[in-house]
């Protein structure tokens, strides 16, 4: 699947949320996309999905089957599970018997009679990405898989995602969780600065727009090119702000104009896993190590 | 041509369920009361159906917007990809809201037969009956498919379009000309003369087909940009 200078903004004078994208995801691939709250990897994921016409360019090469499992699967509709799944599974001309391999392997057939708007969260996140496997996917996209997964369905998500991977099927994951971080091969894009590029194996997230992310990650054999913004368009491109400091003691003198700190005090047992949450939606946070 | 007959299914079943049908439903029922309160004479029984066939395209736009606001945003974004194109699903939901006001059609054209008319009328009206509720229903899912949650998103100013469209149709549908608009007011004053299916029939129906068309082709572009 080709994405060749994919463009999308919501109206005609609204600034781009992703700008002349350029990415070559051949069969197989297992990608992980990351970025910031609203850098558009939810877009990018409907783009690729089909479901959102891109405003300029073109995406060549879409697998027939595609398969989209939404970040909040929407449970204000009528119908059971079972009764859902077995509307889809005819949607997609596959036999309702598909349903029961897939209920067994995500843990549902303990809610399967359970009406869509009396499940937990967690339950609905497994409808939601049930109804994208019940045919076998030539494209998988998934938006936060594994959120409010419990730790089973955590487990059998990887292994479904190689399979699907193995038959040549392309899987696209929006991921805050690094559910899929310890996979080999894996190919990971970052969503920022209104574009989408390859991230080196080990390279983290740029922290900020507006401060300086290491250079463009050495070709890769997935990918074309990364696409950096071109500097006619009314987004934000490229900056080439100050570099990080590696060392965490030197933040104040690395504070750029126009950001700001904000102190959020937590529990010491907690420090490390809201500092990682904060880092995993691209800010630049760290553990100051004072207790009160 | 399978997957959107079954993704029609779909959304019909999620519309039933859902019960929303029982507001347009309660609004036919209203105007059949209305209607035929008192029994309709021999011979008067085509004006009566150009009236309820006039009267009632609020009634379907309002069930073919219920059908499709039904849908929860992100459901059509599955529906797409599970019957594989979007095209599929807009076809889909225009299917399903203009079978759900062919049903309502139907009950508008049979009720009167059993308890409006004085006298059973001839197959001449039964079929201008039909084919008058056609139009009406066509332009009833246009309607209600232009004010859609995809289409306009604020439910008080989709309710609004919904009614003042049609109240700007009832008004421009006064004058003379008759293609300015779905000519409504045409398909009443046209349904009490003797010769409507010969002479009026076919030019009423042309024009009110040619909006319908506009209207499901603009519908169907705006979805383009408006998943």
């Amino acid at each position: 699947m080709r994405l060749a200078n994919l463009s999308f903004r919501y109206a005609r004078r609204a600034p781009w949320v992703l700008h002349d994208v350029r990415l070559d995801l051949p069969p197989g691939t297992v990608a992980e996309v990351t970025g910031r709250n609203g850098a558009g990897k939810s877009t990018l994921l409907r783009l690729l999905a089909g479901t959102t016409r891109p405003t300029r360019g073109t995406i060549a090469d879409r697998p027939p089957i595609v398969g989209y499992a939404p970040e909040i699967f929407p449970v204000g509709q009528p119908f059971t599970v079972i009764a859902y799944l077995s509307h889809m599974a005819a949607v997609r001309g596959v036999p309702a018997s598909a349903v029961t391999p897939w209920a067994e392997r995500l843990g549902m057939t303990t809610f399967l009679d359970v009406p869509l708007g009396d499940l937990s969260k967690g339950s609905a996140h497994k409808v939601g990405l049930a109804q994208a496997l019940l045919a076998p996917p030539g494209l998988l996209i998934m938006d936060e898989p594994f959120s409010g997964l419990d730790a089973e369905t955590r487990a059998e998500l990887p292994r479904i995602i190689e399979e699907v991977a193995a038959a040549g099927g392309i899987v696209v994951v929006s991921d805050h969780q690094s559910g899929l971080a310890d996979r080999p091969g894996l190919t990971r894009l970052a969503v920022e600065h209104n574009t989408v590029r390859l991230l080196s194996p080990g390279e983290a997230l740029a922290p900020d727009p507006h401060i300086g992310a290491s250079e463009a990650p050495a070709a890769d054999d997935v990918f074309a090119e990364s696409t950096p913004l071109s500097s006619d368009t009314d987004a934000p491109g490229e900056r080439a702000g100050p570099r990080l400091s590696p060392d965490p003691t030197d933040r104040a003198e690395t504070v750029v104009s126009g950001k700001t700190v904000i102190e959020v005090l937590v529990d010491g047992d907690e420090a490390e896993a809201v500092t990682q949450k904060l880092r995993a939606d691209g800010y630049d946070a760290h553990i100051r190590g004072e207790r009160l | 041509m399978k997957p959107t007959l079954l993704l029609v299914r779909f959304k019909i079943a999620a519309y039933l369920r859902s019960h929303r049908i029982i507001q347009p439903f309660v609004g036919l029922l209203a105007m059949l009361i209305i209607l035929y309160s008192t029994r309709v004479l021999a011979g008067h029984e085509l004006s009566s159906y150009g009236d309820s066939a006039a009267l009632l395209v609020p009634v379907f736009a309002w069930a073919a917007r219920g059908l499709l606001d039904t849908e929860p945003d992100v459901q059509r974004l599955i529906s797409v990809t599970a019957s594989g194109r979007p095209g599929r699903e807009v076809t889909a939901g225009l299917l399903a809201a203009a079978a759900v006001n062919a049903v309502l059609a139907a009950l508008a054209v049979l009720v009167p037969l059993g308890i409006g008319f004085a006298v059973m009328p001839g197959g001449a009206v039964l079929a201008g009956g039909l084919a008058l509720h056609f139009l009406s229903l066509l332009t009833g899912t246009a309607l209600g498919a232009l004010s859609s949650r995809p289409i306009l998103r604020d439910q008080a100013m989709s309710t609004l379009v919904m009614l003042g469209a049609y109240v700007a149709m009832l008004l421009i549908s006064l004058a003379p000309v008759t293609w300015l608009t779905v000519p409504l007011i045409s398909w009443m004053r046209a349904a009490g003369r003797p010769s409507f299916l010969a002479s009026a029939l076919p030019g009423l129906a042309a024009i009110t087909l040619a909006w319908c068309t506009a209207a499901f082709l603009a519908y169907t572009y705006l979805r383009r940009t408006r998943p």
